[in-house]
């Protein structure tokens, strides 16, 4: 039975519930579940337990804060100081981060619980989740099909009530895609809104941390829960937010909501037709629609990939073998040990980006490809500027199709990176964006909508959320089946 | 653009990678598609600037320095934690002979 944020937090401070219990919930639903879907790749319930009985205390005491006592569950990419952390990579088995992220770091002190590490594809990088050194998580609306990915195990524990809410990361698109697929809300904050200190790096420019949740005003709570200026992390903005879950109101009256068509060029008719509905339902509301341009779209995937893949290059020289994971048993000499240690540590679509990183950043091709990439980023930023200057928001698909079936192999390289246009240019241009259900397909797949606006107007973004979701029609039916509460 | 079986090569060493012969051929196949997919921003007109540097600025916001403060580190032990039967220091093979 699924509960909002908002319940569990009332249950909580009125003293309905314990955190002891709720946690005890939790952990019954995942060792029942988890086999089948695969969201899980690491628990800590003993940890959990000690969170809970910690929380109940602060609840006692009359001052805990929104979110004590409601357990949750982090990306395999987000550091806890003596919990395996992986990114789902052999490189990285057994390896127990020595300090908290900063996220967990704030969240602990509000008496959150950690249920544990989900699922994710190896180092972020991919759309299904299945480059996963477990195995691909399961989508629970239909288990034929991926989660999406890269945070595909959080989307599955929000969705299938494993857990009450979980944070990820979006490179380029790596929350609000899975949302999308499992039906489930994701948000990808504005870069520099919350501190990547402690998120194991993949394309540093790009990468942010946010919430995966089952409602809008939750995703809020968990987002003002996390943002700061962080002094680990120089790429953190001290900027006043005030309260985003106070901000949210049932208004959207006189909003100026911008549709920009290149959003829509090759996407799924049914998709299509479900995210024009919602934008006619916007209208008949008092919202005004303002059509505009957004040429640069079709150059955003290119320039992604090339400056995700030599941050990438960059950021995982790292893994030698010395200091922390995976180390052959048997080599010849140190050279022989690095060669070995990531050939064989790191997957293959990995090493695909490692080469491709290499090859964008080696002399004779930066200029073509990194330096190049860099201008239309910036070429790319101000057209989102020049928009936002016609609307508050813009509407779009979150992914071209629903959810695709497991293991399939008919996609070259290229096709699946195409398949990440619609999330890639708010990572290029370090907007903020959410996605939110907003229809099924015809085999009742979840189809979610993109809501993105200006840097730090996550609540505008998600107050149009919040709208949508609190007077549209259900878009899709609640997933019957995980923690009992 | 392809790319010859040396030019992959040399990424590979650059990169500390080994692919078998067979990898690495349907590997380079692979590129040369997502070589012909990056190229295409070649045909792109960038509008603005030409210097990479005035664009970082744009691209991400760094906030002011921090005071040049000391603060503690982490313990050597935990920094040591992930190394097996370590002795206080990380440890490889000899490499100067």
């Amino acid at each position: 039975m699924r509960e909002l944020l908002t319940t569990l937090s009332e249950k909580l401070h009125s003293g309905e519930i314990s955190s002891v219990e709720l946690t005890e919930s939790y952990i019954k639903a995942i060792e029942k579940d988890n086999a089948e879907l695969n969201a899980y790749v690491h628990t800590t319930f003993d940890y959990a337990r000690e969170c809970a009985r910690r929380a109940d205390e602060m609840l006692k005491g009359g001052n805990a804060g929104a979110l004590c006592g409601i357990p949750m569950a982090l990306k395999d990419n987000i550091c806890s100081d003596g919990h395996e952390t992986t990114c789902c990579s052999k490189i990285l088995k057994g390896f127990k981060p020595y300090y908290d992220a900063t996220v967990w770091e704030k969240l602990r002190a509000e008496g959150a619980v950690l249920l544990g590490k989900v699922n994710m594809d190896e180092f972020a990088m991919g759309s299904t989740s299945e480059s996963s050194c477990y195995g691909a998580p399961l989508n629970p609306r239909n288990t034929a099909h991926v989660t999406g990915g890269s945070s595909g195990g959080g989307a599955a524990a929000v969705c299938a009530n494993l857990a009450p809410y979980s944070l990820g990361s979006d490179t380029g698109g790596s929350i609000r895609q899975p949302a999308s697929y499992c039906g489930v809300v994701g948000l990808k904050p504005t870069y520099g809104a919350v501190s990547r200190y402690g998120l194991i790096a993949y394309g540093s420019s790009l990468d942010q941390i946010g919430p995966l949740t089952n409602g809008v005003a939750d995703a809020a709570m968990v987002f003002d829960a996390i943002k700061g200026v962080d002094p680990h992390d120089d790429t953190s903005v001290d900027y006043d937010f005030g309260s985003v879950a106070a901000s949210l109101k049932n208004d959207i009256k006189g909003m100026k909501i911008g549709i920009a068509e290149e959003y829509f060029d090759g996407i799924n008719p049914t998709i299509k037709d479900a995210i024009m509905s919602a934008v006619k339902f916007y209208e008949a509301n008092g919202a005004e629609i303002v059509n505009v341009k957004l040429p640069v779209l079709k150059q955003s995937l290119p320039v992604y990939y090339i400056i995700a893949c030599a941050e990438a290059s960059s950021n995982l020289g790292r893994y030698d073998g010395i200091r922390y994971g995976y180390r052959p048993e048997h080599y010849e000499d140190i050279d022989d040990m690095i060669y070995r240690t990531r050939s064989e540590g790191f997957g293959k679509e990995v090493q695909h980006r490692i080469i491709l990183g290499t090859y964008v950043l080696s002399s004779g091709y930066y200029d073509a490809y990194y330096k190049k990439a860099c201008l239309l980023r910036n070429d790319i930023i101000q057209s989102f500027d020049n928009i936002f200057n016609e609307c508050d928001i813009l509407i779009a698909p979150t992914a071209p199709t629903t959810a695709p079936t497991l293991g399939y192999n008919g996609a070259s390289a290229v096709e699946m990176y195409l398949s990440d246009i619609c999330t890639v240019p708010v990572n290029i241009a370090g907007l903020p964006g959410v996605s939110l259900p907003c229809g099924r397909d015809e085999n009742g797949l979840p189809i979610g909508m993109q809501i993105l606006g200006r840097k730090f107007s996550e609540s505008v973004i998600l107050n149009a959320a919040y709208f949508y979701e609190q007077n549209a029609p259900a878009p899709i039916d609640e997933y019957e089946g995980g923690a009992e509460i | 653009m392809a790319l010859s079986k040396e030019e992959f090569e040399k990424l590979a060493v650059l990169s500390r990678l080994r692919f078998s012969d067979e990898e690495a051929e349907t590997f380079r196949n692979e590129m040369d598609d997502i070589i012909a997919f990056a190229d295409t921003i070649n045909n792109a007109v960038s509008g603005g600037t030409d210097d990479i540097k005035n664009i970082s600025e744009n691209a991400v916001v760094y906030t002011e320095l921090r005071a040049d403060e000391v603060v503690d580190s982490l313990p050597n032990e935990k920094i040591l934690s992930n190394v097996e039967g370590s002795k206080g220091f990380f440890s490889v093979k000899r490499c100067v002979k």
